[in-house]
């Protein structure tokens, strides 16, 4: 009896164990079969490279795949594989990766974090690569001074947006503006924006422009106003109540008191996307956002008349100041093959990939002569989000005060929501911020 | 294998200690995944905290300096503590009380409660973010159905989400929907009061009420008691309700950092500015109001739970 179960325990366990050993050797990773013809054999060895992105997208992921084809076709040595993880994991599964010391070989990475993931040693510097092939002169300067930390590159730009005015050129002449001429100031849109505004008794049909809509808020308006200075000076001081900032705040709350909180949200409350997109259903005149809005206006607008013009400038000659953003490639920290990841990457900054990426995704590519390639600047829009990037500015995260946005955010919504008053709000945030930076310099 | 059912005197000793040891290597997987998955990283974070760790590039011993800031430094330590209690004050009494009532409601012998206890029950089965984005267009002001339905009783509902005052009562709102499962849990311990305590109530004249407040409440007693631990440490771990809730995307927590709740804090300094040290000091802290208020809990407990067979547990 006693020698049954002793067997039977012993079998038990030998089985449990043996299936757990199975499990875990299941998938024993069989080399990559060498698509070389008969067999020839090649006398250099073949390196895989493993690059992370977030273009998992039906339009965006045959085009980066055909690039990355592209690229193993175009030599015989270096393979690189594509994996695509989603926008919210994508950062925080390579945090992890670079930690266990088993990071990917190339990643696309958040232009504005640069900097900071360089000060904190995520990724590779790129200096004795720069030094060989000097490629920096590809990218617009304001985007490779993004990818600098102590005057060192870090990462490389690949593309990036900026935001211009999409307006409806009908609902312009219907209310009797010239359709071919934008307003230029501030001031003048706001008196545009009244024209096109239609009402029926209290309720809106339509608002003309809403500062409180799309994706250009206050924080880039304040910018815009203080010429192209957003939050902090060239010092790195923080001048977030500077009169301009102050200015820009009252700019729109003159909206929020004129059409009143109560509509702005109910009228919120139906926009939606694609054809329900409230500039595209004609609810919202002038719309600020990033210049790959067009293909939404091209595949859902069913040819709509519109426009598309420069950020106003707060008056004549402060500047047509707008903000942009934009993703790298960069080499994570202890990644394998750093030489070979280098390739890669000098050939997705390089023309055909750039210009391929730009005609297929309409979006604006780092890569400078390409931005300007005759075929892509026949497409007016196009070239004129190109010229738009003279004056376009790119905010790094300040390394001294990483999370300031957190400050800055409430005062903001208070300011906003009539429960304080600007001015006071917005020495609220500045004192906020003066302290945030000082914690963080002790 | 009848093993088991050996009726052989075994000498015990010996016996005892071979069982003990066959138990101990059934167990040793879960105990070697538990130290090396659990404990190791515990005692790992406790370390860290301790640390200026950024995951990447430094762990220097800094002293209790990470606790000094949480307290003395952060605004926003404070602000998304008063959150987090905030919502756990209202959520848990409320979800508890509606769990039981609609648990009651649920137990009439009609006909048809099958149906009414799967609809009721639904609702806890999804969860996640596609509820809080159903939830943000039910709770939208003007054209939302939760202020439209109001309107029709005349009550003009306030802007929920955008009003930094209503935004914690809105997410209190939303968690009772999914009052189902504690209804379940209590529905089930219903079943189990004997009739016969009812009957015997009844002939010496108790009420509905009295029936309820005398003989259904104590006999689930310990149901309520588990249910109100777990949902306690469970509130002080709410997070992504804030994260996509807010209105403002580019500002989790919003408006007004009303929305900033602990857990949403504490995950974006550890993963948007890597102050990972920071981070772990911030979550022992929460582990000590939780296990404290635990441990109240459990000390309180001895005097209004009533567990069946006396009370030598």
């Amino acid at each position: 009896m006693k020698k049954v179960k002793k067997t039977g325990l012993l079998l038990m366990s030998v089985a449990l164990g043996a299936t757990t050993l199975l499990s875990a050797c299941g998938k024993s990773d069989t080399a990559a079969p060498s698509n070389s013809p008969e067999g020839s054999v090649k006398p250099k060895e073949k390196v895989e490279l493993d690059f992370w992105t977030f273009w998992g997208s039906e339009t965006r992921r045959p085009i980066i795949e055909k690039i990355i084809d592209d690229f193993n076709k175009s030599q015989d040595r270096i393979v690189v594989k594509h994996t695509y993880y989603p926008f919210g994991d994508i950062w925080t599964k390579e945090l992890a990766a670079v930690a266990a010391g088993n990071p990917p070989d190339v990643i696309v990475n958040d232009i504005n974090a640069t900097p900071q993931r360089a000060s904190k040693n995520q990724n590779t510097n790129l200096s004795k690569y720069l030094a060989k092939d000097n490629i920096k002169d590809r990218f617009f300067p304001e985007l490779w001074s993004t990818v600098l930390y102590k005057n060192e590159a870090y990462a490389l730009p690949f593309n990036t947006d900026t935001r211009v005015m999409f307006y409806n050129k009908k609902q312009f002449k219907e209310v009797g503006l010239d359709p071919e001429k934008f307003p230029n100031t501030w001031a003048e849109l706001e008196e545009a924006a009244k024209k096109l505004d239609k009402k029926n008794g209290d309720k809106y049909e339509r608002i003309g422009y809403a500062p409180q809509y799309a994706g250009f808020d206050w924080g880039s308006i304040a910018m815009n106003f203080d010429k192209g200075i957003n939050w902090f000076d060239k010092d790195g001081k923080p001048v977030i109540n500077d009169q301009a900032h102050l200015d820009a705040m009252n700019y729109v709350l003159s909206f929020t008191n004129r059409i009143g909180q109560k509509n702005l949200d109910a009228f919120k409350a139906d926009f939606g996307s694609k054809q329900a997109n409230p500039f595209i259903a004609g609810k919202v005149s002038i719309w600020p956002d990033v210049g790959t809005f067009y293909t939404q206006i091209r595949d859902y607008g069913q040819g709509m008349e519109f426009g598309v013009a420069p950020i106003p400038e707060k008056e004549q000659g402060s500047g047509h100041w707008s903000v942009g953003g934009g993703f790298v490639l960069e080499i994570p920290k202890g990644a394998k093959h750093p030489d070979e990841s280098w390739e890669f990457m000098k050939y997705m900054t390089d023309k055909s990939a750039q210009l391929y990426w730009a005609q297929k995704n309409f979006d604006n590519v780092a890569n400078k002569d390409v931005s300007n390639d005759p075929e892509l600047s026949k497409d007016p829009v196009y070239k004129m989000l190109v010229d738009n990037m003279k004056v376009t500015k790119v905010f790094p995260v300040p390394l001294n005060a990483p999370d300031f946005q957190k400050l800055v955010d409430p005062q903001r919504d208070a300011a906003m929501l009539g429960k304080t008053p600007p001015k006071e709000a917005l020495d609220k945030a500045q004192k906020d911020v003066e302290n945030l930076i000082q914690q963080n310099t002790k | 294998m009848s093993s088991l059912a050996a009726a052989t005197k075994p000498r015990r000793g010996s016996l005892e200690r071979r069982e003990a040891r066959q138990g101990f290597m059934f167990v040793s997987p879960w105990i070697i995944g538990f130290l090396v998955f659990t404990a190791g990283p515990l005692l790992f974070s406790l370390y860290a905290s301790f640390t200026n760790y950024d995951i990447t590039s430094q762990m220097d011993w800094i002293g209790t300096r990470n606790y000094r800031n949480m307290f003395y430094h952060d605004p926003l330590f404070w602000k998304s503590l008063k959150n987090t209690l905030f919502y756990v004050a209202f959520s848990v009494p409320l979800t508890t009380i509606g769990s039981l009532l609609l648990a009651v409601a649920l137990n009439q012998k009609i006909p048809g409660m099958r149906y009414f206890r799967t609809v009721f029950y639904l609702p806890a089965v999804l969860s996640g973010v596609a509820v809080y984005i159903l939830w943000s267009m039910l709770l939208t002001p003007g054209t939302g159905l939760v202020n439209v339905a109001l309107s029709w009783v005349g009550i003009e509902g306030p802007a929920w989400l955008q009003d930094p005052n209503w935004t914690k009562p809105a997410i209190v709102l939303m968690k009772l929907w999914g009052v189902g499962g504690g209804m379940l849990l209590y529905l089930a311990s219903l079943q189990g009061v004997p009739e016969q305590l009812y009957e015997a109530a009844e002939l010496d004249g108790a009420g509905t009420f009295r029936r309820f407040w005398h003989i259904t409440v104590p006999m689930i007693t310990p149901v309520l008691f588990f249910e109100l631990v777990t949902h306690i440490i469970g509130g002080f771990q709410i997070f992504q309700e804030g994260y996509v809730m807010s209105p403002d995307m580019n500002s989790p927590g919003s408006p007004m950092n009303s929305l900033l709740f602990f857990n949403l804090h504490m995950y974006l300094k550890a993963f948007k500015t890597f102050d990972m040290g920071y981070a772990m000091a911030m979550a022992w802290f929460l582990f000590f109001i939780v296990i404290i208020l635990t441990i109240i809990n459990m000390v309180l407990s001895k005097f209004w739970v009533h567990y069946e067979g006396g009370d030598n547990r």
